[in-house]
């Protein structure tokens, strides 16, 4: 749509100004890490921000959401509908990224609609990010380390100003009648270009090969030796896949109230890392091996996301990376299934 | 409402801190009495009832003369619910069955040793059948609240079978790893909600282990943070030991309940 300046002084105003009809949520810091979180005032926002433990999909799909609540008497059950207004605000690009393969995978196939609910309620405001935000990140290689839609907002910090891509004209709406707000100039332009052109080197390029290369590479990578090797250093505590922005694995229960009259039906982050993910009826689990559960994860993330989807399932944020206590990290596992030494490539590709 | 199913409470060896939290967990559910009975509960009345439908029992097996008084509550109750991690993995009452029990005993009691009668410490499902369990040093008033739903429903309670560390990092807590120190939550039982990691101290696993836990390389990990392999050893023992040393046994092919 158009381009625009706000002067970074004018962003209590902002915030204020949104808070006014909505949630507004963004990075902040907590116990020397970043986590997202409501944003009262912009004295709480660091925009600023390394990367955050958990990914902003929480707000269009929390650890833990009400989907019905029933009374045992016979009568219909009633669907929950809590969505609530929310500007985020500040997301990184690899989470933007993350968001348009979670809006594939809830909306195609199967219409979820606690997801939709939120996901219409929502609006992005994405932050161009201008170094790399931890060693573990590995956007570059990913394709993720710019957007160019998928926003509402699209933030670039020019230094006393950001410069703001408005993507959608609910992005816009988010800017009426603030103060201060104008028109980006051919000025504005070029600096945004020169800041665009001065970053990209700034980010290596973490995997020994072209990221199209993944799922074919993964294709061949099935019966490899590695798979046995992480499963005998995996934990097995889902730590990577709790942190993952683009993991959606849930499982649906009932809690019912103590006098057995009333309940509810719920939904909760699941992660194919647990012994008991892939345990079905008769106690039989199909993945019992760590290894064969990390070479899952691994395969969703490089190749059965994009057969399914079309999008790559990891967005090389190295939220994963920087929680494994065993240092198991994606960059690392394929660029080892890459090396011509690697023993069991071969094998599954002769 | 209809007839409500009779409950009584038994405690073997245990600091019965379990049982004070039901009695907290009746101050914040008090919708529990309307529910069910009590006709026996030493921390909260006098009478004790002989009749019941639910025996929750806390504390460890630790004597021979526990085990008739542990058989004739299964006899009568209709089920019977393992209360702490004292009924549910020995406790920490099972340090002591790594050590020389005659030696332990005169170090307890001195020359009066020889007037108690003592053996290894178990969980009472090493002696009768258990149901239901309800883990934790102490357990969480939040699940006993949820386990009798489930039995009072007659469902078998579905409890957390991961580790600590997915309750952990979905709060987003700084991990204790991360702060210098050393945890068992990857290869703890959830379901405290990560309760001392959350106030910064080591998980000790008092819920017990997860099912197939990677031992080996939680302990290459305790290594590399700088645990020597009598510290780690010492880590496990808190509430591990009964747990550990049945899969010893069963590693070396002589496996017992």
């Amino acid at each position: 749509m158009s381009f625009k300046v706000i002067p970074k002084a004018a962003l209590p105003d902002w915030i204020e100004q949104m808070r006014r009809s909505q949630r507004v949520v963004g990075p902040k810091p907590l116990h020397g890490q970043h986590v997202f979180g409501e944003i009262h005032g912009a004295a709480e926002i660091d925009l600023d921000y390394p990367t955050t433990v958990i990914p902003p999909k929480k707000y269009l799909f929390p650890q833990q959401e009400d989907l019905l609540t029933y009374k045992l008497d016979g009568s219909a059950p009633s669907v929950v509908q809590d969505a609530e207004p929310t500007v985020v605000l500040g997301l990184h690009t690899c989470d933007l990224h993350a968001l348009h393969l979670l809006d594939r995978v809830f909306e195609k196939t199967h219409v979820d609609q606690p997801y939709m609910a939120r996901r219409a309620k929502t609006t992005l405001v994405s932050i161009e990010c201008l170094r790399p935000c931890m060693s573990h990140s590995f956007c570059k290689s990913m394709g993720t380390l710019s957007v160019t839609d998928g926003f509402d907002l699209h933030l670039t910090d020019l230094g006393d100003d950001y410069g703001v891509d408005v993507g959608t004209p609910k992005g816009a709406a988010l800017l009426d009648g603030l103060k201060g707000v104008r028109e980006a100039t051919g000025d504005d332009r070029q600096r945004v270009n020169r800041i665009m052109t001065e970053k990209w080197p700034r980010f290596p390029l973490r995997l020994e090969f072209d990221v199209t290369e993944l799922p074919s590479l993964l294709s061949v990578s099935y019966d490899s030796k590695l798979w046995d090797e992480l499963g005998e250093r995996c934990l097995a505590c889902a730590m990577c896949t709790n942190v993952c922005p683009t993991c959606y694995c849930f499982n649906v229960a009932d809690e019912v109230e103590l006098t057995l009259t009333a309940g509810k039906r719920y939904r909760v982050w699941d992660s194919c890392q647990l012994d008991k993910f892939a345990t079905v009826a008769d106690g039989h689990n199909f993945r019992a091996k760590r290894g064969a559960r990390q070479r899952h994860r691994f395969f969703r993330k490089g190749k059965y996301q994009t057969d399914a989807f079309g999008l790559l399932g990891c967005v090389g944020c190295g939220r994963c990376a920087q929680a494994c206590l065993v240092d198991i990290t994606p960059v690392d596992t394929w660029n080892e299934l890459h090396r011509p030494a690697t023993e069991g490539t071969k094998e599954a590709a002769a | 409402m209809a007839v409500r199913p009779k409950v009584a409470f038994f405690e073997f060896t245990s600091c019965e801190g379990c049982q004070l939290t039901v009695v907290d967990s009746l101050q914040t559910h008090p919708e529990l009495l309307e529910a069910v009975e009590i006709v026996r509960f030493r921390e909260a009345m006098s009478e004790k009832g002989d009749d019941y439908l639910i025996a929750f029992i806390e504390g460890s097996c630790t004597r021979p003369s526990d085990e008739p008084h542990l058989k004739a509550i299964r006899e009568r109750a209709g089920v019977v619910v393992a209360l702490g991690a004292c009924a549910h993995l020995g406790g920490v009452n099972a340090i002591r069955n790594r050590q020389e029990l005659s030696e332990l005993r005169r170090y307890v009691y001195g020359d009066k040793a020889e007037w108690y009668e003592t053996y290894p410490a178990r969980p009472i499902s090493a002696v009768i059948p258990v149901d239901a369990t309800i883990p934790g040093c102490p357990i969480d008033r939040e699940e006993f609240i949820r386990v009798v739903k489930a039995v009072l429903q007659g469902r078998a309670p579905q409890l957390p079978d991961y580790p600590v560390c997915v309750e952990c990092k979905l709060k987003e807590n700084v991990c204790l790893y991360l702060r210098g120190k050393t945890c068992l939550g990857p290869i703890a039982l959830a379901g405290c909600d990560a309760i001392c990691p959350t106030y910064g101290d080591s998980c000790e696993a008092c819920r017990g282990l997860i099912p197939n836990p990677n031992i080996e390389s939680l302990k290459n990990v305790l290594a590399e943070h700088g645990l020597s392999v009598e510290q780690t050893m010492a880590k496990m023992t808190m509430f591990l030991t009964y747990q550990t040393m049945e899969s010893e046994a069963a590693a070396h092919g002589n496996g017992k309940r």
